[in-house]
């Protein structure tokens, strides 16, 4: 097994439950890392040692008195800092919410949490979930734990920071135009956007509510099933929660891709980073070698989401924000201010056409999936970026350059999951996401999984 | 007017702040949406869709 710090959850849930690791061990080994390391990489807004330490004791207490929960108990998790935690501290990552401290704790976290898992702290991400590099003047910029040069992406950038440097064993985040897939991504780990509506949103902070999903992110694929067993189901205090059941995420994980039809739409081809376009032919190549059918198709609606969800983030958003945009503009930074102002300048007549947009897409979406398994393609179009002096209009580059690619999978409400395939020439990690239709995330992860059996961060241009 | 002044009015009108620094991204972004809905043309018959809405469900109780 990798040192603890790195270790899967899956690895880990045997050790704790035979009593073979303490789960304070485990955890102390963790806050040692983030005490050592996090002043450079700024994945956490608030470390809870204090805590995290208790909750491992009681857990360990718990365990060795007989009453192992299974295997969430005793693994510790990041939580991005746009889920409620009760009597802890959320603040969006913005200054709005420097001292908000809620009265209760996001559905989905508390699940992680009844079940044993072990609170490490609060992740940082980019202001108010609306922006894909990873900067946040008031709490810090996250950096890219293969280079530091390097932005991790966001806006879940603590999340996949604080994975790719060992400083959490699982961790959450948000996807409302790929806040999920491109840190992840970007990182080299595993992201999971899911079915709208699959993991309840209450108690979540809303960036476009009719696009926010929340979901795992993790450094293997079975660790995101196994969080995904938790945090998926329906819960009454969400309005668009699904009433669905919710499948053994961890059986059959195995089950291979041998003969699975996958689809690359022609659209997820265009406009790639030299890299990126290489590594992804690669994946292909692999894929087939490993018994996949791929073809190309092509689906011409998608060349409306680019138009779609700019228009949805920004006008969503833009109601959420409005009177504190009056109110306390100086409280946001440029380049989210700029992002939400724009928002508020767009007639509904716009609006509405981005959503007569979207439901085209959907049934575009529908008919694909009659012919293939998986739709197939890279997870954003270029490589990592470093850090630009002139961070507002980097980020309004990097959301347009790479929006297109994640957001039709928000629009059209179906799921994704992003991994890795390989290292571009500048040493950092570049994702493909494998898509599915409504509630194929157990597909998704099977197919993950056989993925990440070929070692994809080997990989190099 | 020209986009500058049109943004500055806008904003102006709905008591919503106007920074100097702010409106050239406020533009740039602007264009990126006016160019992409260029795309929607090849869709005649769009306006017949029934846009996507969240649904409430207290409505259907």
């Amino acid at each position: 097994m990798k040192e603890l710090t790195f270790a899967a959850a899956t690895e880990l849930a045997p050790l704790i439950e035979s009593r073979q690791l303490s789960p304070v061990e485990l955890t102390e080994q963790l806050l040692n890392r983030i005490h050592q390391l996090d002043s450079t990489i700024e994945s956490y807004i608030t470390p809870l040692p204090e805590l995290a330490l208790a909750d491992a004791r009681k857990a360990e207490r718990d365990i060795m008195q007989g009453l192992y929960k299974g295997p969430m108990h005793g693994i510790p998790v990041g939580i991005k800092d746009n889920f409620y935690t009760e009597g802890i501290r959320t603040t969006v990552g913005s200054k709005l919410f420097s001292d908000f401290i809620p009265g209760k704790t996001a559905a989905s976290v508390k699940k992680l949490l009844d079940a044993g898992g072990i609170m490490l702290g609060k992740l940082n991400m980019h202001e108010l979930a609306a922006g894909s590099t990873g900067t946040n003047p008031f709490f810090g910029t996250q950096k890219n734990p293969w280079n530091i040069n390097y932005m991790p992406g966001g806006s879940s950038g603590g999340s996949s920071a604080a994975l790719a440097a060992g400083l959490a064993t699982l961790a959450t985040g948000t996807d409302t135009f790929g806040s999920i897939r491109l840190p992840a991504a970007m990182c080299g780990i595993y992201g999971l956007k899911v079915t709208y509506g699959l993991v309840s949103t209450d108690g979540i902070f809303p960036t476009a509510p009719s696009l926010d999903t929340a979901g795992p992110m993790a450094r293997s694929v079975p660790d995101l099933a196994l969080m995904l067993q938790y945090m998926a189901g329906y819960d009454q205090n969400d309005s668009a929660s699904l009433k669905v059941p919710v499948p053994n995420y961890m059986e059959n994980l195995s089950r291979g891709i041998q003969g699975l039809k996958i689809g690359i739409p022609t659209y997820y081809m265009e406009g790639l980073d030299p890299d990126v376009e290489i590594l992804f032919n690669h994946a292909v190549e692999m894929l087939e070698y490993l018994g996949a059918e791929v073809k190309e198709m092509k689906i011409p609606e998608l060349t409306m989401s680019a138009f779609s969800g700019n228009t949805i983030v920004t006008s969503e958003a833009a109601n959420t924000h409005y009177e504190w945009l009056q109110t306390r503009p100086e409280d946001y930074s440029a380049d989210i201010r700029t992002f939400f102002l724009a928002g508020t300048l767009l007639n509904p007549p716009k609006y509405i056409r981005a959503q007569q947009a979207r439901r085209k897409m959907v049934k575009a979406f529908d008919k694909a999936f009659q012919n293939v398994d998986i739709l197939l393609g890279p997870t954003i179009p270029i490589t990592t970026p470093a850090y630009a002096e002139n961070w507002v209009e980097q980020n309004l580059e990097v959301v347009i350059r790479c929006m297109p690619y994640t957001v039709p999978i928000n629009l059209t409400g179906v799921p994704s999951l992003s991994v890795p395939i390989g290292l571009c020439s500048k040493g950092l990690p570049v994702g493909m996401q494998f898509i599915g239709k409504h509630l194929s995330e157990k597909l998704l992860l099977q197919a993950g999984n056989e993925w990440e059996n070929t070692n994809p961060l080997s990989f190099t241009v | 007017m020209n986009y500058e002044g049109y943004i500055r009015q806008s904003l102006y009108l709905r008591e919503l702040p106007a920074y100097q620094a702010d409106i050239p991204i406020i533009h740039k972004l602007f264009c990126e949406m006016n160019q992409s809905a260029a795309y929607l043309h090849a869709f005649p018959n769009l306006n017949m869709e029934t846009p996507i809405t969240i649904v409430d469900k207290e409505l259907m109780k």
